[in-house]
């Protein structure tokens, strides 16, 4: 009894403690919370949409925020109190104490160099060259399951693998507090279970846990506490299971409601498409391979005005590829795709997964949509109408690519897109970057213009849910 | 491992056919283009050899016989060409000394020429670009931005002449002209090297801001990295992808474009070994020296290239996965 005791008495004693937290841009406030704790073996997880301050948090708790942002308040660990205005004062802590599994781990690191040295300098005491750092990282990424990928580059592996390279540098150090930022965007569910896997074994392992994510399924499997925070401050906490099964703030309704799975819309249930027409795009016996890997072989489809089909499956399984050369973006191995006339002169269009590359960057929005307009020779009210339909305001355009949110970028694209009057569009997860709440109102957009206009939808993605909730003709690759 | 060095296979062939390639053009171009110079070239060689004064329609005449430049010009061409084949590049018209000696001798001149420049270039800009890129906007940078101007704004001919009249004829700690104290270069290469440290200067500034912003160089902090490590591990080779391939650009420059620099200071480089060939119509070394111009410059490409793979493992074609 005493141990079990004294155990507890060191787990209350290294708990993470928030008693008050703000940050500001300017006059904005961005972040403004009370009474965060966070206990070994009892994980917390903020959820919330982009835009609530849930990812601004986390990063005045690891002391990197933005110069332009101002972070007042404190936190304690265990008997350890620091100054959140205080950027320099964790410094020291960081890797050793204190760990970011950064958002967008293709990113972070860095293309240069071999994944096993990029994980080795996280190590303790570590200096160039040094053998002992170098085990220790082939253990770290055995552990993740990547024994033998030591000596890869970043851009040869998926973003799952990339995801547990990163958590093996963060981790590495021997850190207790893991602060884990957005882990899920574009992971398919395959990857995001290895990694909830990793996170559940840091917290058993006594470890300490906050996770930032929109993904509630990440959530609910995480267990523990649940803050849902919007515009800055935490609406609804509690366990996890009681939060996201039976919310009592009208917001983490609607959140939950958010889920593909949930969703009611006047275009769920599928139209009436005319199965005699001459199809849009035919494509006969069509094969691919890179290599040994086979996308896929043998594959027949006919797609006709006014049907959504959904090319679903994990990352590398091909979907994307299948999606390309439907739509004549891609070569084929074998086979033939034949499209109707109806297609030429940019009928069909494509959405892209990041919207942020499928802008150019340093051109505010305006002139791209121009482009747009005197190509397919659209009215300027036609723009205006499209971009009102999606809830912008026509001023947003003189913003450039990276001055407006991915949910913005994301409508716009959209309304980019159907400017050009198109018979098929082909989302290529374009919405899998988003939070719930945003995807919801990205894919109803879209949805609404779809039907609204007898397109046909060819939509891509990993997520089965929302292939479900979309479209009515599924092909699943990637199947062993 | 392997697909790096089939892709540096892969840059040595290409470069290489390249070389053969511009190897026969610059040759033929240079045949054409002296062919049609003004002036009865016998004339020209005989006054190179013996001295305006001494020549005459017999000591001409005899030139013509000995150098066979009464031949019909596709034999002569074809002649050269056959030599070259034989990686034969014949005799000086004007001096008979062998051309690979003549030429090889100017090329190792521009070459440590603007090698030693590009050096200062890159060790003025790179230091420069690094500290302007620590505070962007800040006064360092605004300082790093006038210099460029500056530098930009001199022509090549003013800057060594002041830095001759500093350096040389008030301080007396340079000689001003020549070739034989190894201390002759420092003040043909700083002409040529401040010139350019003002766009490595800026281009360095920019690719460090750049790289210090990406999430890898924050994900390095996090991790816990040291600051000197980060910039020494990630910063300085990730901005050296983006550096590298510009000096390459600037050492074709150098090399291409030093005839002024190397007149000012009586360098004997290549330039210098041009200009002189053109005017005695000698035109073995002409030849020689725009070839040995020509392959510099694929040699540098090529250079640049496997730099590039060295730096950064990425593919430089890729067709889009799913």
């Amino acid at each position: 009894m005493t141990e079990t005791a004294l155990v507890t008495d060191r787990g209350t004693d290294h708990a993470l403690s928030v008693p008050r937290a703000t940050v500001r841009h300017g006059t904005v406030t961005l972040v403004d919370v009370a009474d965060l704790r966070i206990a070994p073996g009892r994980p917390l997880t903020i959820v919330g949409e982009s835009g609530s301050g849930k990812s601004v948090l986390a990063h005045a708790l690891m002391g990197t925020l933005p110069p332009e942002l101002v972070a007042e308040g404190s936190m304690a660990i265990g008997p350890a109190r620091f100054d959140l205005a205080d950027r320099s004062g964790r410094r020291h802590l960081w890797g050793r104490e204190l760990a970011l599994l950064p958002q967008e781990p293709g990113l972070s690191l860095d293309p240069t160099m071999r994944v096993r040295a990029q994980v080795a300098e996280g190590a303790r005491g570590w200096r160039p060259r040094d053998r002992a750092a170098l085990r220790l990282a082939d253990e770290r990424l055995d552990h993740v399951g990547l024994a033998g990928s030591g000596a890869a580059y970043p851009h040869t592996l998926s973003g799952g693998m990339a995801q547990r390279v990163a958590y093996a540098a963060a981790t590495i150090g021997g850190a207790r507090i893991l602060v884990v930022d957005e882990p899920s965007k574009g992971l398919d569910p395959a990857s995001l279970d290895r990694l909830a896997d990793l996170l559940a074994g840091h917290v058993a392992d006594g470890g300490l846990l906050l996770t930032i994510t929109h993904d509630l399924r990440l959530a609910r499997r995480l267990g523990g506490e649940v803050l849902v925070m919007r515009d800055a401050s935490v609406v609804e906490g509690g366990p996890a299971d009681r939060v996201l099964t039976a919310p009592r703030h009208a917001y983490t309704e609607r959140l939950v409601a958010a889920e593909p799975s949930r969703w009611r819309h006047a275009w769920t249930s599928p139209p009436t498409a005319d199965r005699t027409a001459e199809p849009l795009v035919s494509a006969r016996g069509i094969s691919k391979s890179y290599g040994d890997h086979v996308l896929f072989r043998d594959l027949s489809l006919d797609i006709r005005a006014g049907e959504r089909w959904a090319f679903t499956g994990p990352s590398g399984a091909g979907k994307t590829t299948l999606g390309n050369a439907v739509v004549g973006l891609a070569s084929l191995d074998a086979g033939s795709v034949a499209r109707h006339p109806a297609t030429r002169g940019g009928r069909v269009q494509k959405l892209y997964q990041d919207p942020t590359s499928s802008f150019p960057r340093r051109v505010p929005l305006e002139g791209p949509l121009r482009d747009v307009l005197r190509r397919h020779g659209a009215g300027e009210d036609r723009l205006r109408s499209l971009l009102a339909h999606v809830g912008l305001p026509p001023e947003i355009l003189r913003r450039r690519p990276g001055q407006v949110s991915g949910g913005e970028l994301q409508r716009i694209a959209v309304v980019r897109a159907m400017l050009a009057r198109p018979v098929l569009v082909f989302a290529d997860e374009a919405t899998s970057r988003l939070d719930l709440a945003t995807q919801e109102t990205t894919m109803d957009l879209l949805m609404t213009e779809v039907t609204g206009t007898g397109c046909a939808l060819l939509l891509v993605t990993h997520d089965p849910a929302l292939a479900a909730a979309v479209t009515e003709h599924r092909i699943e690759l990637g199947q062993a | 491992m392997s697909l790096r060095i089939r892709a540096l296979g892969g840059v040595l062939a290409r470069r290489g056919a390249q070389s053969v390639g511009v190897a026969v053009l610059v040759s033929v171009l240079c045949f054409l283009v002296v062919r049609r110079l003004p002036g009865d070239a016998a004339y020209r060689i005989a006054a190179g050899r013996y001295g305006y004064d001494l020549v005459d329609e017999k000591a001409a005449d005899a030139v013509r016989a000995e150098l066979g430049l009464d031949r019909p010009a596709w034999q002569q061409l074809g002649g050269w060409l056959g030599d070259l084949f034989r990686l034969d590049l014949g005799r000086s018209l004007v001096t008979s000394r062998p051309v690979v000696e003549e030429v090889g001798y100017y090329l190792l001149g521009t070459l440590q020429l603007a090698a030693v420049a590009l050096a200062f270039a890159t060790v003025l800009g790179g230091a420069a670009g690094v500290l302007a890129a620590r505070r962007p906007g800040g006064p360092v940078d605004r300082l790093a931005t006038a210099w460029v101007a500056g530098v930009r704004a001199v022509p090549p001919f003013l800057l060594g002449l002041v830095l001759v009249i500093v350096l040389s004829a008030q301080l007396g700690l340079l000689p001003a002209v020549g070739h034989d104290s190894a201390s002759g270069i420092v003040l043909p290469a700083l002409t040529l090297g401040i010139g350019l440290s003002g766009l490595v200067a800026r281009v360095t500034r920019d690719a460090v801001v750049e790289v210090r912003q990406s999430d890898y160089v924050r994900f390095a902090h996090t991790k816990g990295l040291a600051e000197r490590w980060v910039l020494l591990r990630h910063v300085v080779r990730n901005a050296a992808v983006v550096l590298v391939p510009y000096l390459g650009v600037q050492a074709v420059i150098l090399v291409e474009g030093v005839v002024v620099v190397e007149s000012l200071f009586a360098w004997q480089g290549l330039g210098h070994a041009l200009v002189h060939a053109v005017f005695w119509r000698d035109v073995p070394v002409l030849q020689a020296a725009a070839l040995a111009l020509a392959l510099l410059i694929v040699t540098l490409n090529t250079l640049v290239d496997v730099a590039g793979l060295w730096l950064d493992p990425r593919p430089r074609r890729q067709e889009a996965r799913a």
